[in-house]
């Protein structure tokens, strides 16, 4: 049962992959310009780098024949060059996507942090004063922009009172090298001799970034969990719980938590692409170092290799995100887990 | 002595147009040992009867009675604490419908540990403790007649048939030992021999351990042979009460009549073919409720007075809630 929903996931991710790729090879043909540039990244080339890159592309073949060859590079890692850099794409991807990644790592986390218990407790006095408040902090949360939130952040807490940086990920007098591209990890792993002092910089650096993602997000993790809480609470194994001599209090946290979370996963797991889309947006204003700024810069410059690599690279990213939170939520849930036992 | 005595309850639910009087004036008492009956059509309001009285009920509704008392404590007037303890240590619920009264994301043997409670334990150390809790519930599950006990244990509630919930609730609310089991529709649905099962388990019980038994049912049948008691409700209003076989025997209002009568197994003296007697129309929405006595619209004996709420009358040990009765000598 588990296996073949496993199997059926597996073969969900690698189609969708495939069909991304479609796409990616398609926008060679769609972008302006001619589709070996696009695809090769090489401006140009004289004759001799023409006819090998043609041959490389398999250009005078078929385009299915054309599009196997660069589905094969894409494979050997090969994703052409940055028109914009003259780096390999799948490098550059590389050293930016982790510090997007990190960024939404943190910014969902504070998501769940603040969005959970408070829509909790919106829940438990769901249609009294607490709750009314609570609706009305999420409907302005998730109603304002995140680029405007940003904007205003950063003249408060940067311009105005001073207190935080406004760009990048840390200050210029750190030197870290890279090597995972994550950088709280970087400086633990690296021999700078003030690490407390470079810890403490990086994080004043996150914070208003992460801030404004999590402003927007843990406003609809708010309202989904308020929502899921306040139909458990009113279900017959709450009351039934009461009726056993179980405290209101106990009985939700015995048979409440687990009901109101279950079923609302998947809804959260979903908020995780418009966060990513959000990271992207403020990583511009914030100047912070990820994908999103680098995919921007890419289509300023019709850097055509990096926008389609770029693309190909975050939607690979969501999409194996979502499907592995799935199997996992699948996995946690009793409510999914049919004919384990048979029937009694 | 009274264990549970309750005399004009009257609950009342705010809607979004006005509140609504679900319950109104009811009475029911309960002494030590004894099986009582509670019947009523579907919708007469019994379920809220025992949601008011282990106090399972949202707080915007508005409770008034003059006595709600468990062994002569008030259980309105006293703390929630309190009254929390006397509903977990002496009085057990099974809820109507087990499937959804059972946490649907623990395991049937999870929710069967929870209700043991602490003081049918020996005192010993912690890990020891589970042994025992582990035996008693076993037990108590080989008892409602549930064999396989340790597949049951490990199973969700979706997992398993809709009777084995009905059965598992029930050892829940027993395996607590209590004084008085509340049971509501507790073979609801269930197969006649699965039922006659049950049935006598609760008679059994009473018998042994004295246990009281509040039984909430449609299945007049299944009373007779049982109860000592009966209070027949209708429309959230408590019409009749007193000893079964006199209510059986000389119904004096026209609702329990009615309702006897259109039960056939009960009439032993039934013709063949005779047409089943019922009352015209149907139970008014609570919407919708007549003034004054709410079997009015319905009742053949109608007369000008039934526009006033009729008071309860006594004849030795039966209450009756009508302005024209069935005594014996007008009939
Ligand atoms: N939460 C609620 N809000 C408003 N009205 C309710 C609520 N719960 C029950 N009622 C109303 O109270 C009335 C009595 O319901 P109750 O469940 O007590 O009936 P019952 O006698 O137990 O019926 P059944 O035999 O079908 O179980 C019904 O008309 C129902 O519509
Ligand atoms: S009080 Fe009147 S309406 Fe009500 S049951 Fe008696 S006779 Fe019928
Ligand atoms: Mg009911």
């Amino acid at each position: 049962m588990m296996t073949s929903y496993l199997l059926r996931r597996i073969n969900l991710l690698l189609v969708t992959l495939f069909i991304l790729t479609i796409a990616s090879y398609a926008l060679a043909y769609l972008f302006p310009g001619e589709a070996l540039q696009n695809l090769s990244g090489q401006l140009n080339p004289n004759d001799t780098t023409y006819a090998a890159l043609s041959e490389k592309y398999a250009m005078d073949a078929h385009p299915i024949f054309g599009f196997f060859t660069y589905l094969g590079h894409l494979l050997h890692g090969d994703w052409g060059t940055s028109i914009n850099s003259g780096k390999p794409v799948l490098d550059e991807i590389l050293s930016h996507l982790p510090a997007t990644l990190e960024l939404s790592t943190y910014a969902l986390f504070m998501s769940l942090l603040i969005g959970i218990p408070v829509g909790f407790w919106a829940g438990i006095r769901f249609h009294r004063s607490v709750d009314y408040a609570v609706m009305t902090g999420s409907v302005v949360g998730f109603s304002i922009p995140v680029f405007w939130l940003a904007l205003i952040l950063i003249m408060l807490f940067s311009l105005n009172l001073g207190l935080l940086p406004m760009s990048g990920r840390i200050s210029l007098l750190f030197d870290i090298p890279e090597r995972s591209g994550f950088i709280v990890l970087d400086i633990l792993l690296s021999d700078v001799p003030n690490k407390r002092e470079a810890l403490y910089n990086a994080f004043l650096h996150m914070i208003l970034p992460t801030l404004s993602i999590t402003i927007v997000t843990s406003a609809v993790v708010m309202r989904i969990t308020r929502r899921s809480v306040a139909d458990v609470i009113q279900s017959d194994y709450i009351k039934a719980a009461i009726a056993r001599g179980l405290s209101r209090t106990q009985a939700l946290w015995r048979h409440g938590v687990r009901n109101a979370l279950l079923p609302i996963m998947p809804q959260i797991v979903m908020q995780f692409t418009v966060l990513l889309t959000n990271a992207m947006i403020v990583e511009l204003i914030f100047s912070w170092p990820g994908i999103g700024n680098w995919l921007l810069q890419a289509i300023y410059q019709r850097d055509y290799p990096a926008i389609s690599g770029g693309m190909l690279a975050v939607s690979a990213v969501v999409i194996f995100f979502t499907l592995t939170m799935d199997v996992l939520v699948r996995a946690l849930n009793p409510l999914k887990r049919r004919d384990v036992h048979g029937t009694i | 002595m009274q264990l549970l005595d309750i005399k004009n309850l009257t609950l009342e639910i705010p809607t979004a147009s006005g509140s609504i009087k679900a319950l109104d004036k009811v009475s029911l008492s309960l002494k030590k040992g004894e099986i009582s009956a509670l019947v009523g059509e579907s919708g007469s309001g019994k379920s809220l009867i025992v949601r008011t009285i282990v106090g399972a009920i949202p707080d915007r509704w508005n409770i008034t009675a003059d006595r709600l008392t468990w062994k002569g404590q008030d259980l309105l007037g006293m703390s929630e604490h309190k009254r929390r303890r006397i509903i977990r240590d002496e009085v057990s619920v099974v809820f109507q419908n087990a499937v959804t009264a059972l946490d649907p994301t623990a395991t049937l043997g999870e929710q069967l540990l929870e209700a043991v409670p602490d003081r049918l334990l020996p005192k010993t150390m912690f890990w020891q403790r589970r042994q025992h809790r582990l035996a008693l519930a076993q037990k108590q599950l080989h008892k409602v007649g549930i064999k396989d006990h340790e597949l049951c244990m490990k199973a969700y509630p979706h997992q398993v048939a809709d009777d084995v919930c009905q059965k598992l609730m029930l050892a829940m609310s027993l395996v607590s030992q209590p004084e008085l089991l509340i049971a509501d529709d507790p073979t609801m649905g269930m197969e006649i021999t699965t039922k006659v099962q049950i049935l006598r388990l609760l008679t059994k019980l009473n018998q042994t351990r004295n246990l009281s038994i509040l039984y909430v049912s449609h299945d007049l049948l299944a009373i007779a042979t049982m109860a000592t008691n009966m209070t027949v409700l209708y429309c959230g209003q408590t019409v009749e009460s007193g000893s079964m076989s006199e209510l059986r025997h000389s119904p004096l209002h026209p609702y329990t009549k009615a309702l006897l009568d259109s039960a056939p197994s009960f009439r032993k003296d039934l013709p063949r073919k005779t047409p089943l007697s019922s009352l015209p129309g149907t139970i008014p929405t609570l919407q919708h409720l007549p003034i004054g006595c709410r079997l009015g619209p319905r009742c053949p004996r109608a007369g000008k007075e039934c526009v006033k709420a009729p008071k309860t009358h006594r004849l030795h040990n039966h209450f009756y809630n009508c302005h024209f009765p069935l005594l014996p000598e007008t009939k």
